[in-house]
């Protein structure tokens, strides 16, 4: 099992959901608005006057065989619309219950 | 969930939402009667007490006097004034606008119980009379007769008064100038006083003779039978042979004293259609009702009315009122439809794409029709008010849905889907919509507080306004959005087509934001220059003003002119006549504009409402003039009066002359005048200061019609019996004064009835025997011994000069000299007057004041000024809260300044008058002009807020809002440019108004691109100094 972070436009929202579905991804927990700024380059998500743009947060716990298809998926749609950031972040999980 | 969120999940129900809105509005449409003004209630009560024999100082003293002394208690009073008369006091109260007339009239009911104890005992109850714009006649009908002539008042009661008077909402039908039957027996004094018969005694046997009466009913056998003497005459003949006494045993008959002369009413006023004898047709509505229906149902019966009549006799229009209202509204609705093709045109040409035109545009119906309901629920019509709050609001219903589109634009360009870009676009944005339509609102909702006249006119526009920019606004945060997931594509593709035609206009675009960015980078580099400049032309506007005149509305060409004549006091009223005739054919060559004109002359008959109520003698002659449409003659109606009144000028029969514009409209729309009220006790005082103040008007440029509202003295015969005399005959005065009426006025003895109709039998002295002053001195006067006695003989026949009306305002005598102006400003005239009456002389105790139309003004200015201040502090209150500072919105703010002097620029250049319509523009530019400083303030500080320098921020902020604020404000000003180019019926009303706001718009949107950046980078350097400032002085304190 591992878990991917995934931060967001929220314009990508529904998008996402679509790809985690298609990839048997049932399980997830969502942020609907969340702020912060990429690390390079990209407009910061604030929600403020000067930055109105706001972002959403998705952790999913996926099977370890699915996570490659799925960041395969969503740097596609990155790629497709590079302006409104999307990036995803995968690490262990160690135990659940 | 938000507005746009559940808009853009829910197309369906979305889109049926705003279709139910447009169904209920064009519903509401259809429903909507068509007038010139909003609804404007009466607020003047009338209140006449008759008190018979008395003078008109006994009038004055005994019972005007105690009536004002209780009225001019009552609330909301603004002005009382009265006329006393002879017999009469008429006490006019005119109340402030807009209060419950209903309330006022208990009111003043409660205040006349009061006193009317304390008024003469012979004093009739005062009565309470309301007098609305429901009596100025709405249609005046022309009659032309021939072999009718004599009959035609009883062919036109029946055939076309009584049928009109049953249509609903007509009020009340009245013929003048066709006079009635009436049936004269001419005695002849010397027979009856050779028979020793007396009027009374020979009206009393007509009286008795001509009778119907029942005996009772009784039985024959079995059957009931009726009794019943018919005595009535069957025709006007039978009287000949009625035995009025007896002399020397021999029967007297009527016919051996008297001749029997079937034909019309001695006195009565005479109608002339283009120069022909007739009748005229007056139809008044009934209160509230439309005119527009009204008119619309009566013109549809004259043509079956026409074929009952006899062939001679022909009906035509004089003047119908509704007729103008129609053409007003065509041509408004028109200015409308045309301000919708610019705005469309404007949105089209930046943006480019068909899908986002619609996408706007489509808010403009919506928002429109929206406002009809509110007219439909609150009772209100489609008028000049309502309509042109359609036309100002077209340009700025589109400003919200801009705003919301190009959001969701460039986040659909960022690459979201049209669906999320829709809500997240909406919603960034929707705070700062919201904001600029509360500016909006905040300038038009207080047009509702307005009071006054203004604020009766003016109520509906901020009503409509504010209803149309929140339905805007609701439709930018929940259609626009909608439409924009449904119609806008991730990728557009542009065709040859549109590259062909938007190529270059890009292009053009591109060059103009780079302009526009070289200017502001030069003019932010010199800022001291700049705001030098800037002032200069603000101060220098403000030199322009004293060339700007004012005045209160402008005058509107309805194609209407009443003129209103006076020979002197005891003229015949065969001379008036001939004399207006000679005037009239004069008047028909030289204009042949005049399509028709008709005069009336005479005493009006009692029972004629329209004609007594107005002012009518046989020395009196009223016309009215209705010339061709405007659009169809190259002189204006004020030129023609003009000339007409030159005319005037050259026939010195006439005492006094008038030529009225527009009718009898009053303020709004007919020319301006100005009224100077002289107050002062003594009447030979006031009336020499009226007689310089009048030679003093006339002397000024622009004056014309200089009037004096008090009469002259009038010339009469009194007759003063000597009571010792009388009593000495065993007679008192009422019979003696009894006896003279009844042999020159004559005594009404009884009815004569033909096909259901009943005409007046009267006996009075032959005509030839009424002539000279010997015939009133010869009359015989009988005691109740029968024995005759000479009038000669126990008084005196003596002319004698009666005071005029006494006239009285705000409770002191009066004589208003009123003038109307022609071809310049009010305010000229005005000055000049004042300047001739500081140089007058003036008795102690009389004192002159303007009112009139001038009052009016002043008191609209005032109020508006007022309105402007409370505009201005509201919407800085807005705008600070939005900017959540108190520096930015004054800077916004000094836009105004700039708005202010466009005003007067374009109006010195255009000619216009600072009027209340052009002061209305000034105020609503309050809103719009600040919108711009908004945007670009926003912008601004958005840029410094992401970290850009002071500078870039400006230059970059105004770079790219330049196109939003050029696209909102030529939306607004191509709105208006029907509005201000309008040549159609009643356009001269709001064509000033639409060049104030162009002129202003301009001029300040130009400047605000400006200074408005230089003024920001001013006061941002400061703050950020002052900030450092501080700073470093905590810093160095902590050391």
């Amino acid at each position: 099992m591992k878990a991917i972070l995934i931060t967001f436009d929220q314009a990508h929202y529904d998008h996402i959901i679509e790809i985690l579905d298609r990839n048997n991804c049932r399980g997830f927990t969502s942020w609907a608005q969340v702020s912060g700024r990429g690390s390079n380059d990209g407009e910061p998500h604030y929600g403020s006057h000067a930055w109105p743009s706001l972002a959403s947060a998705i952790i999913t716990m996926v099977d370890d065989h699915r996570v490659d298809t799925v960041l395969g998926r969503l740097k596609a749609l990155d790629d497709e619309r590079p302006k409104l950031g999307l990036r995803a972040f995968v690490w262990d999980v160690e135990k659940s219950i | 969930m938000s507005l746009y969120g559940s808009a853009v999940k829910r197309p369906i129900m979305t889109t049926l939402c705003f279709v139910a809105v447009v169904i209920l509005g064009l519903f509401s449409l259809k429903t909507l009667p068509i007038d010139l003004y909003p609804d404007i209630d009466t607020n003047t009560l009338m209140v006449m007490t008759t008190y018979q024999g008395a003078s008109a100082q006994d009038i004055e003293q005994n019972v005007t006097r105690p009536l004002e002394n209780v009225l001019n208690s009552v609330n909301d009073l603004k002005h009382i004034t009265s006329k006393s008369r002879e017999n009469i006091s008429v006490i006019t109260l005119e109340f402030e606008y807009g209060k419950d007339i209903d309330v006022l009239t208990n009111d003043v009911r409660d205040k006349l119980d009061l006193v009317s104890s304390s008024l003469p005992d012979d004093a009739e109850t005062p009565i309470i009379f309301k007098f609305s714009t429901d009596m100025i006649p709405i249609i005046l009908l022309s009659v032309q007769a021939d072999e009718s002539m004599p009959g035609l008042y009883k062919i036109l009661d029946e055939a076309v008064a009584n049928p009109l008077a049953r249509v609903n909402g007509v009020g009340s039908v009245s013929i003048s100038g066709a006079p009635k039957r009436e049936i004269h027996i001419y005695v002849d004094p010397v027979r009856l006083e050779a028979y020793n018969l007396t009027i009374e005694q020979i009206a009393s046997i007509v009286a008795s003779e001509n009778r119907n009466i029942p005996g009772g009913a009784f039985d024959i056998g079995s059957d009931t039978y009726s009794l019943r003497v018919q005595g009535e005459f069957a025709s006007s003949d039978e009287m000949r042979d009625i035995v009025v006494g007896s002399y020397d045993g021999r029967n007297v008959f009527l016919r051996d004293v008297a001749r029997i002369d079937d034909s019309l009413e001695e006195r009565a006023q005479q109608t002339f259609n283009n120069g022909v004898k007739g009748a005229m047709i007056v139809i008044q509505k009934q209160s509230g009702a439309n005119s527009v229906e009204i008119s619309d149902k009566v013109l549809k019966m004259l043509p079956s009315l026409q074929k009952r009549l006899p062939s001679d006799v022909k009906l035509g229009i004089i003047v119908d009122t509704s007729d103008n209202i129609r053409n007003t509204i065509a041509s408004l609705v028109e200015t409308v439809l045309y301000a919708l093709l610019f705005v469309v045109i404007v949105v089209f040409f930046f943006l480019g794409r068909w899908r986002a035109t619609l996408i706007i545009t489509i808010t403009i119906p919506i928002s429109l029709i929206a406002s009809f309901i509110y007219l439909a629920i609150t009772g209100n019509s489609l008028n000049i008010v309502s309509l042109s709050a359609l036309s100002i609001s077209i340009g700025m219903v589109v400003d919200d849905a801009i705003v919301v589109l190009e959001n969701v634009t460039t986040h659909i360009e960022r690459g979201s889907d049209p669906k999320q870009a829709a809500v997240h676009g909406t919603n960034e944005v929707a705070v700062s919509v919201i904001a600029s339509t509360l500016t909006l609102i905040a300038v038009f909702f207080p047009l509702t507080l307005v009071t006054g006249m203004t604020g009766v006119l003016f109520r509906q526009l901020g009503w409509m306004v504010t209803i149309m920019m929140i339905i805007s606004t609701v439709c930018a945060l929940s259609l626009t959005p909608m439409l924009c997931s449904l119609l806008l594509r991730r990728a557009t593709h542009h065709g040859k087509v549109y590259n062909a035609l938007f190529g270059p206009v890009n292009r053009g675009l591109d060059a103009f934001d780079n302009g526009y960015g070289r200017l502001l980078t030069w003019v932010v580099g010199h800022k001291l220059i700049t705001i030098i400049i800037c002032i200069a032309t603000f101060v220098g506007s403000l030199f322009l003003m004293k060339h700007v005149g004012t005045e209160f509305f402008p005058t509107a060409d309805d194609g209407r002119l009443s003129v209103n004549l006076e020979l002197p006091i005891g003229t015949r009223v065969e001379i008036a006549q001939e004399v207006t005739e000679r005037l009239v054919r004069q008047w028909q060559e030289e204009y042949p504009e005049i399509k028709v004109i008709n005069f009336t002359v005479g005493t009006a008959s009692s029972d004629n409402t329209f004609a007594s109520l107005s002012d009518n003698g046989p020395h009196i002659v009223s016309m009215n003039v209705k010339l061709s449409d405007p659009g169809l003659r190259d002189r204006g109606i004020v030129e023609i009066a003009g000339l007409m009144r030159e005319d005037l000028k050259h026939y010195p029969q006439y005492k006094k002359a008038q030529v009225r514009v527009g009718g009898n409209m009053g303020a709004m729309g007919g020319q301006a005048s100005v009224d100077f009220e002289i107050y002062g006790y003594n009447f030979s005082e006031t009336d020499s200061v009226a007689q310089r103040l009048k030679r003093a008007l006339e002397a000024i440029p622009g004056t014309a019609d200089v009037n004096i509202s008090r009469s002259d003295y009038q010339p009469e015969y009194q007759v003063d019996f000597d009571r010792e005399k009388l009593a000495i005959y065993g007679l008192n005065l009422q019979t003696a004064a009894t006896y003279l009426r009844n042999r020159i006025n004559g005594s009404t003895a009884s009815r004569f009835r033909e096909d259901g109709e009943e005409y007046d039998i009267k006996v009075l002295y032959d005509p030839e025997h009424r002539t000279s002053l010997d015939d009133i001195e010869n009359i015989l006067i009988y005691n109740s011994a029968g024995k005759g006695v000479r009038v000669r003989d126990v008084g005196k026949v003596v002319e004698r000069f009666t005071p005029p009306t006494i006239e009285r305002k705000d409770r002191e005598r009066i004589i208003t000299v009123n003038t109307v102006v022609q071809d310049v400003p009010m305010s000229e005239v005005v000055a000049a007057a004042q300047e001739a009456i500081d140089k007058m002389d003036i008795p102690q105790g009389v004192s002159i004041q303007l009112a009139g139309n001038y009052e009016d003004q002043q008191d609209s200015f005032r109020d508006l000024l007022m309105l402007a201040v409370l505009i201005i502090i509201l919407v800085y209150i807005v705008m600070a809260a939005q900017f959540e500072s108190y520096t930015y919105p004054a800077i916004i703010m000094t836009s105004l300044l700039f708005a202010f002097s466009g005003v007067f620029i374009i109006l010195y250049l255009s000619g216009h008058s600072l009027n209340v319509m052009s002061m209305i523009g000034a105020i609503m530019l309050i809103g719009i002009v600040v919108k711009n400083g908004i945007v670009l303030i926003d912008y601004i500080s958005l840029n410094r807020e992401r970290g850009l320098s002071i500078r870039r921020s400006v230059i970059d902020g105004g770079k790219s809002r330049l196109r939003p604020v050029v696209m909102t404000t030529l939306t607004t000003i191509l709105g208006m440019v029907p509005m201000a180019v309008g040549t159609g019926q009643g356009a001269e009303m709001w064509r000033p108004m639409g060049t104030a706001v162009i002129g202003g718009l301009t001029f300040s949107t130009i400047l605000t691109l400006l200074f408005v950046p230089v003024l920001y980078c001013v006061f941002a350097h400061n703050g950020i100094r002052n900030a450092r400032r501080k700073f470093h002085k905590s810093l160095r304190s902590k050391k």
